[in-house]
């Protein structure tokens, strides 16, 4: 009996040892993380330790996010900021871990999909509670765009650094295949004509280098998502009649096959190599054609975005996670990073444009000197205010993934644009996260 | 008038026979405390996750929700996916073009380095460098190798052979021999090595008896050698099946991730990752495809072990 009993204590021990160590599994309610104003709740001090998670910033920024922590630290004494910067590489995969083991950063730097997916499973904090009076703070475009819509009007996120951009042209490419480098295209329609001319005129270059995205469907006059946001509609006659003309301009050999296949590097790459006409950029893409394509660089023109409506803006943000110890702490932190001092010190290091209200009547966002630079920025700034964020924060990567192959499919022929745009909205509609 | 005196009654050189008895008595915990540690960490990396994902394939579970059970709706769903279908067909492809290879291959490769000639260390090292390589630096080799602006198109352009770059990594197809040609490349010294053991057990006088007979090196090859490695062929068939089925590494190095042109090249495994990987993975769907995945896998080394046991026992 005692024999049983022993080896049943110790068998039922190495099972309970291996499930401990497994710390996954099926998920379990809440996601593995305490959620519920409970877990989450703070004192409402300024103080104790807490995690700021940044996305790929250590490498050219390392000294402003250390400054910026230590004027925070010396602001609230009794607190104290760990950095910790994960590389681009996997980052929405580390995120998810973290996210599904309940170890998800106090602070965390973000796209609107992730925090959307996040905010839906109670894990973020929602600002128009916790902070109402922090909306005052920022631009009323950017505000929205973290607040989402499906999650009673919540806001999941401070609004930080904005992104926008001009469109870039290869000027010598444009006298070679027999198009005036004094008529850029300016809309769509333009643009699609140029590229024809281009690739009977050429052989080796083409004007677009990448295949329409969710942003390209809003920016061409598609209407996303529904009134009530409730389900995806992109594939009305409007991006059919896009998808056709890529598909036309693909057929003529104005569209390569490694065009197909790109992303947002490959494009740039080919555009440094002469091989693509144009490309929409940011403010960073000038510097980087000036110190890596010098040849491209100089018959470079540029031109505001091209878009049938508002230009498409990028937006990030920084959320703080429900279940923090210190979440007082947490939004104190997060609220002085995107603060309007710290956001303008950041624009100037980074090339990216703030979201806080105000900042962008600044002379350096309104007034030009003699540099290239200076000049972009100028011209993205005035952007920025008409701009919008396209990208549906319920429109994940697994979305935009499928969305491209599907389009890459219509593109070469082998499905038709209207089932391709069917399957990809049926595919979105399902992945739409809800709280239920 | 010894010093020495006899053991005492009921003990063995003075140990009490109680405390003897204690450490020879077979004990249940004793290989429990051997066998603990690996079988805990089975239990941890391969039993509780392989059935983790059979009860989440049976459910619309997804990264952070349990979700709830769906019975076979991920199953059904699956067959009207064309992605699947797609990835299947390729993985399958995959199977039937690269095992040929890596179990012929390598066995030449064997029977001519097997020797003791100058250079044969030489060759064997540098057959077996990819293998020490690894997939993502052989992978990324390769890719430079067959861009369109690559070595390979370079050379062919060169010698006039081509007006336009071959589409090693845009052409469905042609992604698809390019990933072979990789696992090929990166296999073949690592079943070589199993090949020279099993070439090293063959008994020399069976190659004598047949150059007497007049046997040249092909005949050789195929009546001594052949035959001689036979068992550790089948062996290399089932390795190099099941890793063929798995391909990953190559397919989404050479595409850049993408699978090519609309997801065109795009492996089971590939799939598997998409939909189980990120803040919205689809756990429940990834893990009905892995479940499929597994039981094809389970099915073709039943019938490998099937045949083999056969042709064991006409032997």
């Amino acid at each position: 009996m005692m024999y049983r009993s022993r080896r049943f204590v110790l068998s039922g021990g190495f099972a309970a040892a291996a499930l401990t160590l497994t710390g996954c599994g099926v998920a379990t309610d809440g996601a593995g993380g305490d959620s519920g104003a409970g877990a989450g709740a703070s004192d409402g001090e300024v103080n104790g330790d807490i995690t700021f998670q940044t996305w790929n910033l250590k490498g050219g920024f390392e000294e402003y996010f250390t400054q910026l922590i230590s004027d925070f630290e010396e602001k609230y004494p009794e607190a104290n900021v760990e950095w910790r910067d994960l590389p681009a590489e996997g980052y929405v995969d580390k995120l998810s871990a973290d996210a599904a083991a309940g170890n998800l950063s106090d602070v965390v730097d973000m796209s609107p999909p992730a925090a959307y997916t996040l905010a839906t499973a109670g894990m973020l904090v929602n600002l128009a509670e916790a902070v109402p009076e922090a909306e005052a703070d920022y631009l009323p475009e950017a505000w929205e765009g973290m607040t989402f819509p499906r999650l009673e009007e919540g806001t999941y996120g401070f609004p930080w650094y904005l992104n926008t951009g001009p469109y870039f042209f290869n000027t010598e490419l444009f006298e070679k295949c027999g198009l005036d480098p004094a008529n850029l295209p300016t809309t769509y329609d333009e643009l699609f004509d140029q590229g024809d001319v281009m690739a009977e005129n050429c052989d080796d270059v083409t004007m677009i280098g990448h295949l329409p995205t969710i942003e390209t469907l809003g920016e061409y006059g598609v209407q996303l998502m529904d009134e009530d946001a409730a389900e995806f509609t992109f594939n009305g006659p409007k991006a059919v009649e896009l998808i056709r003309r890529f598909a036309d301009l693909y057929e003529a050999g104005g569209f390569t096959d490694e065009s197909l296949n790109n992303l947002l590097t490959g494009e740039v790459d080919a555009f440094k190599a002469g091989q693509v006409a144009s490309m929409p950029g940011s403010a960073y893409t000038l510097t980087e054609l000036k110190t890596t394509a010098k040849d491209v660089y100089e018959s470079v023109e540029i031109s505001p975005a091209i878009a049938n409506t508002a230009p498409s803006m990028a937006i990030h943000t920084l959320v703080v996670n429900e279940s923090s110890k210190n979440q007082a702490t947490a939004l104190a932190f997060a609220h002085f990073a995107t603060n309007p001092a710290n956001q303008m010190a950041f624009a100037k290091e980074a090339s990216i444009f703030p979201s806080a209200s105000g900042l962008l009547d600044d002379p350096y966002f309104t007034e030009e000197d003699s540099t290239d630079e200076s000049r972009v920025r100028v011209e993205t700034a005035k952007q920025v205010a008409e701009a919008k964020v396209w990208a549906p924060p319920m429109f994940p990567e697994a979305s935009k993934t499928f969305l491209h192959d599907q389009v890459a499919q219509a593109v070469m022929g082998k499905k038709d644009p209207q089932d391709a745009l069917d399957d990809a909205v049926q595919y979105a509609n399902e992945r739409i996260a809800t709280t239920e | 008038m010894s010093s020495l005196t006899a053991p005492r009654k009921g003990t063995v050189e003075g140990i009490p026979r109680r405390r003897l008895h204690d450490w020879r008595k077979p004990r249940w915990f004793v290989p429990l405390l051997f066998s603990g540690g690996a079988l805990a960490i089975v239990l941890v990396m391969t039993i509780f996750p392989f059935f983790n994902t059979l009860i989440l394939s049976f459910t619309d579970a997804t990264m952070l929700r349990p979700g709830h059970f769906t019975g076979i709706d991920n199953f059904v769903q699956l067959w009207g996916d064309a992605r699947f279908t797609r990835a299947l067909f390729n993985s399958t492809l995959y199977v039937f073009c690269v095992v040929p290879f890596m179990v012929v291959l390598p066995l030449i490769l064997a029977s001519v380095s097997a020797g003791d000639g100058k250079f044969m260390g030489f060759f064997r090292t540098s057959f077996y460098l990819p293998v020490v390589m690894g997939a993502v630096a052989g992978g990324l080799i390769w890719t430079n190798l067959l861009d369109s602006r690559g070595l390979v198109n370079g050379v062919l352009s060169w010698l006039n052979v081509i007006s336009e770059p071959v589409p090693f990594l845009t052409d469905r197809w042609l992604i698809l021999i390019s990933a072979m040609v990789v696992t090929a490349w990166m296999g073949m010294g690592y079943y070589m090595v199993i090949y020279l053991a099993a070439l090293a057990n063959i008994d020399t006088t069976l190659y004598d008896a047949a150059s007497v007979d007049g046997a040249g090196p092909v005949r050789r090859f195929i009546s001594v050698t052949m035959p001689g490695v036979r068992n550790t062929m089948a062996l290399i068939a089932m390795f190099s099946s099941v890793a063929a089925f798995r391909v990953f590494s190559e397919v989404y190095i050479l595409t850049d991730s993408s699978g090519g042109p609309g997801g065109n090249a795009m492996t089971m495994t590939m799939l598997i990752q998409r939909e189980g990987t990120g803040l919205q993975a689809q756990t429940g769907y990834a893990g009905a495809i892995s479940l499929v995945m597994f039981a094809i896998l389970a099915v073709l080394l039943a019938l490998q072990l099937t045949v083999q046991n056969r042709q064991e026992k006409d032997a």
